[in-house]
């Protein structure tokens, strides 16, 4: 078994895997040139408007930014548990 | 005939466009080109260091700008090169002694005269870079494996971007990588760095104590030995010219890819270099 996940190995926690990860979030942020409070507050505002229609399952919603080619796209999935009334 | 104006640029000091400048010029005039170098770090002159020309500076790029000379009268002419050449910066004026026309002016007519000239850039976005960048049709970014440089690199790529209609293409050296820190999942790979960056990559040049030797003796080792580093520069200058070199295998290097057990980690997890 040790020797399978020698082979696939991949840690998250790797110093690499971490300056890859910071990397990525801080270029995002100064690309857009976006505070780092300012994802919060939409996100905040974006799951009140859904709240109005929708009830959501919040431990499993997603809400980031991710980086395509030089652009940044904002990844957005707030499951949906039923339609309120 | 009509030379190719490419600028050398960072954002991050320290990087190496200095001595990817003299090397890859060392490189294009070896396989017969003719160069001429432009150092733009007015007032922190360091190209004619590299390349062991220090003591025949006469006149400098401020003095062809403010016609006290013509071009002709400030390149130096390089020791083992006779079709390179280096336009030296002012060491007592600084950044705001020449203006973006002026560069635009001078890169025009350097490139009458020359295949390729390469404009060595000072490190920062400011004045400088902008005079540095302002004659060239396209770039070389330097950057290293460091989250500091690549912070700076992408930077610059932004100011590049901003200015396609005038630099219609630009690539990136990634200098100084580490293999064995990199198979130690210790430093960024060549590729997370292209992923991060979403860039051509122009070459990697891996760090090598030679080079340092190399400023030393004022003799770029791209021109002189079979140093690793300088089999890189000499790959860029031919990619440059628009030959298909692959990439320096990174791995092999490193003295691991011998063994079918090597190969066989490899194929499983590749290390991606």
């Amino acid at each position: 078994m040790q020797v399978l996940n020698w082979f696939f190995q991949r840690k998250a926690d790797d110093v690499r895997t971490k300056a890859k990860d910071r990397m990525r979030l801080m270029l995002i942020h100064d690309r857009l040139e976006l505070p780092p409070d300012r994802l919060a507050s939409l996100e905040e505002e974006l799951v009140a408007v859904v709240c109005r229609y929708f009830e959501i399952d919040r431990d499993a919603a997603r809400f980031d930014l991710q980086q395509y080619e030089r652009r940044a796209a904002l990844i957005a999935n707030f499951p949906l548990l039923r339609s309120k009334t | 005939m009509s030379g190719r104006v490419i600028v050398v640029t960072s954002g991050k000091g320290g990087v190496g466009k200095t001595t990817a400048t003299a090397n890859i010029a060392v490189a294009l005039a070896s396989s017969g080109s003719s160069v001429a170098m432009i150092d733009m770090d007015i007032g922190l002159r360091n190209l004619d260091i590299l390349m062991g020309l220090e003591n025949r500076v006469v006149y400098n790029l401020v003095d062809v700008v403010e016609e006290k000379c013509k071009i002709r009268q400030a390149l130096v002419k390089d020791k083992r090169h006779a079709s390179l050449c280096l336009l030296p910066a002012a060491q007592t004026r600084d950044k705001t002694a020449v203006n973006a026309d002026q560069m635009k002016k001078l890169c025009a007519e350097l490139k009458t005269m020359f295949d390729f000239v390469l404009v060595d850039s000072p490190a920062g976005i400011e004045s400088g870079f902008q005079n540095a960048i302002a004659g060239a049709e396209e770039a070389v970014v330097i950057c290293t494996p460091e989250m500091s440089a690549v912070r700076d690199a992408d930077r610059v790529i932004g100011l590049l971007e901003a200015r396609k209609e005038e630099i219609s293409q630009y690539r990136l050296i990634i200098n100084r990588i580490r293999p064995a820190m990199v198979k130690n999942n210790d430093m960024m790979s060549v590729n997370d760095v292209l992923e991060i960056l979403s860039c051509k990559l122009l070459g990697v040049v891996p760090e090598d104590e030679d080079v340092i030797i190399s400023t030393n003796k004022g003799e770029p080792l791209a021109g002189t030995d079979n140093a690793r580093a300088g089999q890189a520069y000499r790959n860029i200058a031919r990619r440059l010219k628009g030959e298909e070199v692959s990439f320096l295998d990174l791995d092999s290097l490193n003295g691991n890819n011998g063994s079918w057990f090597a190969r066989v980690v490899k194929f499983f997890n590749p290390v991606r270099v």
